[in-house]
C-alpha cells in the first residue's frame, strides 16, 4: 500500500523485469509478435515516465484488446489448446502494463506473471529451466516489495535479500507439503498441448524423415537399468511397428490390438532372461513407448501390443516415467496373428520392376527363408552402399529401384524399407520397426541416455518356428553405426547434430566439459526421476517406508509440525531483535525517574527535552539528592548514541 | 481479532461502535509513549492479499489437472512465503515507539497540526509505516537511531480543546498481502482558539462600570461616585466603611481604565457569545501586532494589562477555554 496507490516508478520497472522474464522461456512456442508487443508495451509504459508520451486512450486499449485477440486466433486458428491459452495471457498482461497506474494494478500484473512463469512448466520440466524459474519468482517476490516501499525508495540488494529470506524460510514447509500433499487425478479435462517443436518419431515414415532426427542432440528418454545394462549393439529400443506401405510411405496399422494372453512369453523357460530398468520418457505427443524387446510393463497406464511393444493410452505430453521388464531369450513361442501376417506381405504389384527381377533370381538361389534373409544382407555389404545422412532424393515412383541400382546412398530407413520390400516381394512377411538404437551410458548411475540423432529404423521378418526376427540391413551396410554410434559412422558429415549448435554432446572431446556433461547427465537423471516424475505410486512407496503404514493424523502432525519447527524461530527471532534494542530500555528508565520525580511534585511537561529537565530538577534539588543522581545518569544514558 | 477486521471491513452499527470503542480503550490504554507489542498488533489479510490466494487456488487447480510435480511445488511454495509473511508483516512493525509530540494552537475552522515521533525499536527498523487518522495521513520508513516526526492534521471545528482521538498505525510490508494495524491513544489534544473576526471596541458607551475582577484594587484609579449596590457587583467594590456607618451597601464607582482604550472588554463589544469572543480574538492579536499593552475582561476573568507572546498566549487561551467545561486538567 504506497500513499496515494500509485506506482512508484521502481515497482513499476521491477514489474516490467518480472513480466519479461516470465515471457522469455515462452518465446520458443508464442508467435514472436506477441513478444514484440510485451517489449513496446514495457518500453511505452516505462516512457511515460519521462511524459515525452501520451497515456493511450481507452479507445485505443480497448481496440489493441480486440487486435491481439484476433492476432492469437489467427497464429494459431483456435483458441482452445494450452498454447492459445498462453498467448492470452501474455497479451492480456501486455495490456496491462499499458494502463497501469495503480498500485493495485501492479498486484493484478504480479498475479499474472506468477502464473505465467508456472505454465512454462507445463512445457519443460528440466532443471535449467527450474532455476531460471526461481530467479524469476524472486524477482516476482522483489517486485512485490517494491510495490509496498516508501515512494522514492529504491530496490537494493536488502530488498532482495529480504525476498531470498522470505523464500528461504518457506523452504522446509513447502518440501514437506511437496511430499505429503495427495496426487489426486485430474479433476477436469484440460486443453493439451499441440505438440509443435516437439522432435521425434512420427507413425509414418517417408525417406529421409529419419536422418532428419539426427540434426538433434535432445533427449529422447533416459533409461535407468538396475544391473549392468546389455552392450550398444543390442540396444535396439523398439517404439512402433510399421507394416503398411502406400506409395512411397511406410505407415503403422490403423490401431494396435491389445497383446493376446498366448503371446506372453513362458517364464518357465531356463532360456529366458529378463532385465529390468526404469525408463523416463520425454514428452513425444505420441502413444507408443520405447523399450528393448521384448518389453512388458506392469506400471499404470502402459498397454502391451500384440506387435510386441507397448504404449499408453494416451498421448505422452508431459514426461513419462515407467518401468520396463525385458525378457530377451528365443521367442518362438510366440505365435502370430494370420491377419498380422497378411500385413506383412502386402506389396503393391507393378512397381519397381529392376528389384522384382533381382528378388526372383535370388529367391531361386535359395529357397530357405533364412538363407535367402542372409544372401539379401550379403548383398548390401557387398556393394558399394553407402551410408549417409544426406542421400540424393529419390522420386515417389520406383524409389527402391534407384536405391539399388542407381544411387546406392541412404540412412537407416532407406535400407530398412529396400529391405523389407525385397522380403516381402519373396513372399517372407516383414516389417519395418522405428525406434532407436544405442544410447550413451553414463557409468554413474547405469543409466543409458538416448537422444534424437539415435533414432533408427530396422526390419523384423517372420520366419517360421522362430517367430519375429530382428534384420539390421544399415549394419551390414555401415557396421559402426551399430558398434559405435551415429558420430563415427558418419565422419566428416556437417549435417549431424546441426540443429543443436550448442550441445554439451558436441564437446565430449573437451575433457574437463565431459566430466561436467556426465555429472549433469546423472543430476538431471536423478532430478527427473524423484522430483519431476514423483507420483502417487513413489509417493505412497516412499511414506510406507518412512512410516511403515499411512494415517492422516500423523501427517497432520507432521505438517504442523514442520511448521513450527520453521515458525517458532522465526517468531523469537523477531522479537529478540525488539528486546535488544537498548534505545527503548533507556527511554523506559527515564521515564521511571521522571515517574519518581513527578510524586515529589516535580512534573516533567511533556514539551520539556528530558535535558531541559535535568537543567530544570539541577536548579531546584540538592546536589546529593538520589533522584537527581538517578536522572543524570538516565538522561546520560538516553543521549550516549 | 476477527471481529475487529469485521469492524473495519463492513462498518459497524453505532451500538457497537461504542462497544468496541470501550473495548479497544480497555485493551489499548492512552499513554503519551507507545511501544507496539505483540497485543497490541492485528494481523489480517489484505483484500490484495484474497486475490493472492485466489491466484494460488487456480495455480493448485493447474498443478492437479495437469499432474505437474513443479506447479505443484511453486504453488506450495508461494502459499508457505504467504505464511512466513505474516510473521515478517507482524515483526516490521512490532517494537516500533510511537510518542507525543504536541500540537500547535489553531483558530477554529482551521487544520490543526499533530506531531508524532515515531521511534525505531529494532535493528533493521520499521519500513513503509503508515500512521493516519480520518482525512490525514503519512507514510514513512522508520529506520536507524534518528526518530522521525510525523504530522498529521485534522480540521479543528470549535474553539476549546481539540481532541484528534485515536491513530492508526499500519503496515503491508512487505508483500502487501497482509495488513497489520493497531490504534494508539497518545491522548493528543490541542487548543483551538476562537476564529478572528475584525471589530472594534466600542468606547462611546459605558465609561464607568464596576469593576469585577479580582486583583483589581480600588487604589490609584479615581473614584468618580457611588450607587446601590446591586447583584452581580463585585464585594471589593462595596464602600464597606459606608455600611459600617449604616448607610446601606453602595457600590464604588472609578474611571474605568477602558478609557485609555487598553481594556479589551466583553462589555464593549457586541453580538452573541461566540461573536464577542472571536471580536476579542481579533482585538488581541491587532493590540499584540501593534506592540500594545492590553489586558481582558470576560465576565468572572480578567487578565491584568501588560505584553508579549505569553501575555498573548494567556488571553488567547482564555478566549479559547471560556465557559466551556472542559479545563486544562482533564484528561
Amino acid at each position: 500500500m504506497s500513499a496515494g496507490g500509485m506506482l512508484s516508478r521502481s515497482a513499476l520497472i521491477w514489474l516490467c523485469i518480472g513480466q519479461v522474464m516470465v515471457l522469455l522461456p515462452h518465446l520458443e512456442r508464442l508467435p514472436l509478435w506477441i513478444g514484440g508487443f510485451m517489449l513496446l508495451a514495457v518500453l511505452y509504459r516505462i516512457g511515460l515516465f519521462r511524459t515525452s508520451f501520451n497515456p493511450l486512450s481507452r479507445l485505443l486499449r480497448v481496440l489493441l484488446m480486440f487486435a491481439t485477440a484476433a492476432g492469437v486466433i489467427a497464429s494459431y486458428r483456435t483458441l482452445i489448446g494450452l498454447e492459445p491459452m498462453v498467448a492470452l495471457l501474455v497479451s492480456a498482461a501486455a495490456l496491462k502494463v499499458l494502463e497501469s497506474y495503480k498500485d493495485r494494478d501492479g498486484y493484478l500484473l504480479v498475479s499474472l506473471a506468477f502464473f505465467i512463469c508456472v505454465t512454462n512448466f507445463l512445457f519443460a520440466q528440466s532443471l535449467p529451466v527450474v532455476i531460471y524459474g526461481l530467479v524469476t519468482l524472486m524477482v516476482l517476490v522483489v517486485s512485490l516489495i517494491a510495490l509496498n516501499q516508501v515512494p522514492g525508495s529504491a530496490v537494493t540488494r536488502t530488498e532482495f535479500f529480504l525476498a531470498g529470506r522470505l523464500l528461504l524460510f518457506a523452504l522446509p514447509m513447502m518440501l514437506v507439503l511437496f511430499v505429503l500433499f495427495p496426487r489426486i487425478d485430474p479433476l477436469w479435462s484440460i486443453p493439451s498441448k499441440s505438440g509443435q517443436g516437439i522432435t521425434g518419431m512420427s507413425d509414418s515414415i517417408r525417406l529421409g524423415d529419419v536422418s532428419r532426427l539426427s540434426r538433434s542432440a535432445e533427449v529422447a528418454f533416459r533409461a535407468q537399468f538396475s544391473d549392468a545394462p546389455p552392450a550398444r549393439s543390442d540396444l535396439y529400443w523398439r517404439g512402433i511397428v510399421i507394416d503398411q506401405v502406400e506409395g512411397g510411405t511406410w505407415r503403422r496399422s490403423a490401431s494396435s490390438k491389445p497383446r493376446p494372453p498366448q503371446m506372453t512369453l513362458k517364464r518357465d523357460d531356463s532360456r529366458a532372461t529378463s532385465m529390468s530398468y526404469r525408463v523416463i520418457l520425454q514428452p513425444t505427443m505420441q502413444r507408443w513407448l520405447y523399450a528393448l524387446p521384448i518389453a512388458e510393463s506392469n506400471s499404470p497406464g502402459v498397454v502391451a501390443t500384440a506387435d510386441l511393444t507397448i504404449e499408453s493410452p494416451r498421448k505422452i505430453e508431459n514426461q513419462f516415467g515407467y518401468e520396463v521388464t525385458s525378457w530377451a531369450g528365443e521367442p518362438k513361442e510366440i505365435a502370430a496373428m494370420p491377419a498380422e501376417l497378411e500385413r506383412a506381405m502386402a506389396y503393391p504389384e507393378k512397381m519397381n520392376p529392376m528389384t522384382r527381377t533381382l528378388v526372383k533370381e535370388l529367391r531361386a538361389q535359395y529357397s530357405e527363408p533364412s538363407a535367402y534373409v542372409s544372401a539379401v544382407l550379403q548383398y548390401f555389404s557387398e556393394k558399394p552402399f553407402y551410408y549417409t545422412l544426406s542421400p540424393l532424393p529419390l522420386n515417389d515412383r520406383n524409389q527402391i529401384d534407384r536405391l539399388l541400382f542407381e544411387t546406392r546412398e541412404g540412412f537407416c530407413e532407406h535400407y530398412a524399407s529396400a529391405f523389407v520390400v525385397m522380403m516381402r516381394l519373396a513372399g517372407i512377411p516383414a516389417r519395418i520397426v522405428a525406434g532407436y538404437q544405442g544410447g550413451e551410458l553414463n557409468p554413474l548411475n547405469n543409466a543409458i541416455t538416448v537422444r534424437q540423432f539415435d533414432a533408427h529404423a530396422w526390419a523384423e521378418v517372420w520366419l517360421p518356428n522362430l517367430g519375429w526376427q530382428r534384420v539390421d540391413p544399415t549394419a551390414a551396410v555401415s557396421p559402426d553405426r551399430i558398434r559405435l554410434g551415429l558420430e563415427a559412422a558418419l565422419v566428416g558429415e556437417s549435417d549431424f547434430l546441426s540443429d543443436s549448435p550448442l550441445a554439451l554432446y558436441r564437446f565430449r572431446h573437451v575433457a574437463v566439459l565431459d566430466w561436467l556433461r556426465i555429472r549433469y547427465d546423472a543430476l538431471a537423471f536423478q532430478w527427473q526421476t524423484a522430483v519431476v516424475g514423483f507420483n502417487n505410486r513413489q509417493q505412497l512407496d516412499l511414506l510406507k517406508g518412512w512410516f511403515g503404514e499411512i494415517k492422516v493424523s500423523w501427517f497432520t502432525l507432521i505438517l504442523l509440525g514442520s511448521w513450527a519447527v520453521v515458525l517458532a524461530p522465526l517468531s523469537w527471532m523477531m522479537n529478540r531483535n525488539i528486546r535488544r534494542s537498548s534505545r527503548i530500555r533507556e527511554e523506559e528508565q527515564f521515564v521511571v525517574v521522571a515517574n519518581g520525580l513527578a510524586k515529589r511534585g516535580f512534573n516533567w511537561s511533556t514539551g520539556e527535552s528530558p535535558q531541559l529537565f535535568l537543567q530544570r530538577m539541577v536548579a531546584v534539588l540538592e546536589p546529593d539528592d538520589r533522584d537527581l543522581e538517578a536522572l543524570q545518569k538516565s538522561v546520560k544514558d538516553l543521549y550516549q548514541p | 481479532m476477527s471481529t475487529l477486521s469485521l469492524t473495519k471491513t463492513f462498518g459497524i452499527t453505532r451500538r457497537w461502535g461504542a462497544f468496541y470503542d470501550r473495548w479497544l480503550r480497555r485493551r489499548l490504554p492512552p499513554s503519551d509513549r507507545i511501544v507496539l507489542e505483540q497485543r497490541r498488533l492485528f494481523i489480517f489479510p489484505t483484500r490484495r492479499g484474497f486475490f493472492f490466494m485466489l491466484t494460488l487456488l487456480v495455480m493448485l487447480l493447474t498443478a492437479i489437472n495437469y499432474q505437474n510435480n513443479l506447479v505443484y511445488g511453486v504453488t506450495f511454495w508461494l502459499s508457505m512465503v504467504f505464511i512466513v509473511t505474516v510473521h515478517f508483516t507482524h515483526g516490521n512493525l512490532m517494537g516500533l515507539v510511537l510518542q507525543r509530540r504536541g500540537g500547535l494552537p489553531v483558530f477554529a475552522g482551521q487544520q490543526a497540526e499533530f506531531v508524532i515521533r515515531l521511534v525505531s525499536g529494532k535493528g533493521q527498523g520499521h519500513r513503509s509505516v503508515r500512521v493516519s487518522w480520518e482525512g490525514s495521513d503519512v507514510f514513512s520508513d522508520v529506520v536507524g537511531e534518528q526518530p522521525v516526526d510525523v504530522s498529521l492534521f485534522q480540521s479543528a471545528g470549535q474553539r476549546g480543546w481539540h481532541y484528534p482521538g485515536r491513530i492508526e498505525v499500519e503496515s503491508t510490508y512487505p508483500l502487501g498481502l497482509l495488513r497489520c494495524w493497531t490504534f494508539v491513544d497518545l491522548g493528543l489534544r490541542t487548543l483551538v482558539w476562537p476564529k478572528p473576526l475584525p471589530c472594534t471596541l466600542d468606547q462611546t458607551s459605558r465609561l464607568e462600570q464596576p469593576v469585577g475582577a479580582i486583583g483589581h484594587g480600588p487604589g490609584d484609579d479615581d473614584l468618580s461616585g457611588f450607587r446601590p449596590y446591586q447583584i452581580g457587583d463585585s464585594l471589593r467594590s462595596i464602600d464597606w466603611r459606608a455600611y459600617a456607618r449604616e448607610q446601606g451597601l453602595l457600590t464604588r464607582l472609578f474611571h474605568s481604565p477602558v478609557s485609555d482604550h487598553r481594556w479589551l472588554d466583553w462589555s464593549l463589544v457586541e453580538g452573541d457569545r461566540e461573536t464577542r469572543l472571536s471580536c476579542l480574538c481579533f482585538l488581541v492579536f491587532e493590540y499584540h501586532e501593534r506592540g500594545d499593552e492590553y489586558g481582558l475582561r470576560l465576565p468572572g476573568y480578567q487578565l491584568d494589562i501588560a505584553g508579549g507572546d505569553r501575555h498573548r498566549d494567556h488571553a488567547l487561551r482564555a478566549l479559547a477555554l471560556y465557559g466551556l467545561e472542559t479545563t486544562e486538567t482533564e484528561r
